[in-house]
């Protein structure tokens, strides 16, 4: 009956995570200059072109440092030097209606240029920040967020 | 009492350097085609829409509105930017190959532009190339997926005969289901009749 009870419980947790497609690369590496990595669950992984990026994943620069990365929507994402970006949410499935990507910059500069789900779904392309959300509805833009830690 | 003074004006060092040009912004750009969009900027305290090339919102804190838009300068905005502007990748490039009806042989046209195809590889040294076939909704669906993908498979045998890697190319068939060109079933459509490259 424990043992039962216990598969059960095993089988509750991992489908979730099986059933979720957040195994597959969101994009990849396709500039890197100076100081730049991927932080994967705690783990600094020093940047090479053609790295894939994960949903989860931070890139973070040093002050030599910038890198570009491309979505599989098409996404244009790069930042300058210091500057760290979590991809929060990427969803790409067009025949299902499946649309969202979501990024957040903590700090640094970032350049973005929308991709095919900016052109099907706007609302659903969402950059974040400290200190303001913003909402694309077409295509390209830049920002910069001070570094809370040189307040 | 030295030292205090040097820590002093190290402090307002750091200080003034914090200060220079640290601010959070946000600049709407044209995009390649030189087209401008719209962004929109919000917070607790109220919301704030860019739709000028070049227009840019400062936003002081979570809880304070974004700034009535102003025009910052191209230089400025190269002076902060530049180096991740710089950084973008490159616009993925598209091409389309068309095929003789109900074969996996190119047109003779689509033959030509195979070399074009090799050189942009090349150029990019691409790992990240996609192939998706399609077909017209002559014969039955599940045949023409495998013909999609029969195409597909002719193209990546190509292209690696001709010295790319393999690993490096993604390839998938959405045979009759996604046409450029709507059709009624069975009728012969020569430009459905495509693969789709995508060199990233």
């Amino acid at each position: 009956m424990k043992w039962t009870i216990g598969i059960l419980c095993f089988v509750f947790f991992l489908f979730p995570v099986l059933s979720n497609a957040s195994d597959d690369p969101v994009g990849s590496i396709k500039t890197a200059k100076g100081t730049a990595s991927i932080i994967r669950q705690n783990q600094v992984i020093p940047v090479q072109i053609g790295e894939k990026v994960f949903i989860g994943d931070s890139l973070k620069t040093g002050p030599d440092g910038s890198l570009g990365m491309i979505f599989k929507d098409d996404t244009l994402l790069s930042i300058g030097p210091q500057s760290e970006i979590i991809v929060v949410e990427f969803l790409f499935s067009p025949a299902e209606g499946k649309l969202s990507i979501v990024t957040r910059l903590f700090k640094g500069t970032a350049a973005y240029l929308t991709g095919i789900i900016g052109k099907l779904a706007p609302e659903s392309v969402r950059f974040e920040t400290p200190v303001a959300n913003i909402g694309i509805r077409g295509t390209k833009f830049v920002v910069q967020i001070e570094d809370p830690g040189t307040r | 009492m030295n030292y205090r003074v040097v820590f002093i004006c190290w402090c307002s060092l750091f200080f003034l350097i914090s200060c220079a040009g640290k601010k959070n912004i946000v600049v709407l750009l044209p995009d390649p085609e030189g087209q401008v969009g719209k962004v929109e900027v919000s917070n607790k305290g109220g919301t704030q829409l860019l739709t000028e090339p070049r227009h840019a919102t400062e936003i002081k804190s979570m809880d304070r509105s974004p700034t009535p838009p102003f025009l910052m300068k191209q230089e400025e905005i190269l002076k902060i930017f530049g180096e991740a502007l710089s950084a973008q990748p490159e616009l993925p490039l598209r091409f389309l190959l068309y095929f003789q009806r109900g074969t996996t042989e190119l047109t003779a046209e689509s033959q030509r532009q195979i070399s074009e195809i090799l050189a942009a590889i090349e150029a990019r040294k691409s790992k990240d190339i996609s192939v998706v076939g399609h077909t017209d909704r002559v014969g039955s669906r599940e045949t023409n997926y495998r013909l999609g993908l029969e195409r597909v498979e002719s193209v990546k045998e190509l292209l690696v005969s001709k010295g790319v890697d393999p690993s490096g190319i993604e390839v998938a068939s959405h045979g009759e289901d996604n046409p450029l060109v709507e059709t009624e079933d069975e009728v012969a459509e020569p430009r459905n009749r495509r693969i789709e490259i995508t060199v990233r």
